[in-house]
């Protein structure tokens, strides 16, 4: 499954530990996640897609393969 | 009681007690024991700092020990149990059936361990709501929808 948590987060020139701290998580979920080694949970998919703006069906696509995966 | 103790501090304060309870079964059994019950709180001691340490660090380990892990870190420590539950079952099992075989007198503690292993797994089912499913509400066919006109 493809995500835009990277891309995102570059566009709005965040680190990962800004991220992290904005959504409550570690670090290194958040680099899990966007290299696609953890799907997150629905909740915590929620606020990813809230937290961008987005809504989780433009944050997460299903039909796309990860990069490198 | 739990909430009132700082994050950082559950796991080595834990570790510490329970080394320390086990310490204390050697000083009680008397003779050269306590010998040993004063080493082993000197070790328990030395697990204690060390887990404090590692609490404090920025990766999977530190968030683990530290009672701090977030979802993904709790699923890693929830397989990682898994894992290990599974290891001492297979264990167990040798255990027990080695002891039959070979007719040790000590075969029936990993027959114990099994037996509440087992009796654990099955409260985890309850608890955690197998038994508790609602009925599927999509049994039969739906009525056929009625014509305005009729």
């Amino acid at each position: 499954m493809r995500n835009r948590v990277r891309e995102q987060r570059t566009q709005q020139e965040m680190s990962q530990a800004e991220l992290a701290a904005a959504l409550g998580v570690s670090r290194q979920t958040v680099i899990s996640i966007e290299s696609g080694r953890y799907l997150p949970s629905l909740p915590l998919a929620f606020t990813i897609a809230r937290f961008f703006g987005l809504t989780v069906d433009k944050m997460f696509d299903p039909d796309e393969e990860e990069a490198g995966t | 009681m739990m909430a009132f103790i700082r994050p950082r501090l559950r796991k080595p304060l834990g570790i510490a007690l329970a080394g320390t309870v086990f310490a204390g079964a050697w000083a009680l059994r008397g003779g050269d024991a306590w010998q040993l019950s004063i080493a082993m709180v000197v070790t328990v001691l030395v697990s204690a700092i060390t887990t404090y340490v590692r609490a404090g660090e920025d990766n999977d380990e530190g968030a683990l020990a530290g009672s701090r892990a977030d979802e993904r870190q709790k699923l890693l420590s929830l397989r990682s149990r898994a894992l290990g539950w599974n290891f001492a079952m297979v264990a167990a099992f040798i255990g027990v059936t080695v002891g039959v075989a070979v007719k040790a007198t000590w075969w029936w503690p990993f027959l114990v361990i099994l037996a509440v292993a087992d009796f654990a797994y099955l409260l985890g089912l309850s608890n955690y709501g197998v038994a508790q499913e609602d009925p599927a509400d999509d049994v039969g066919p739906r009525p056929p929808a009625r014509s305005p006109a009729s």
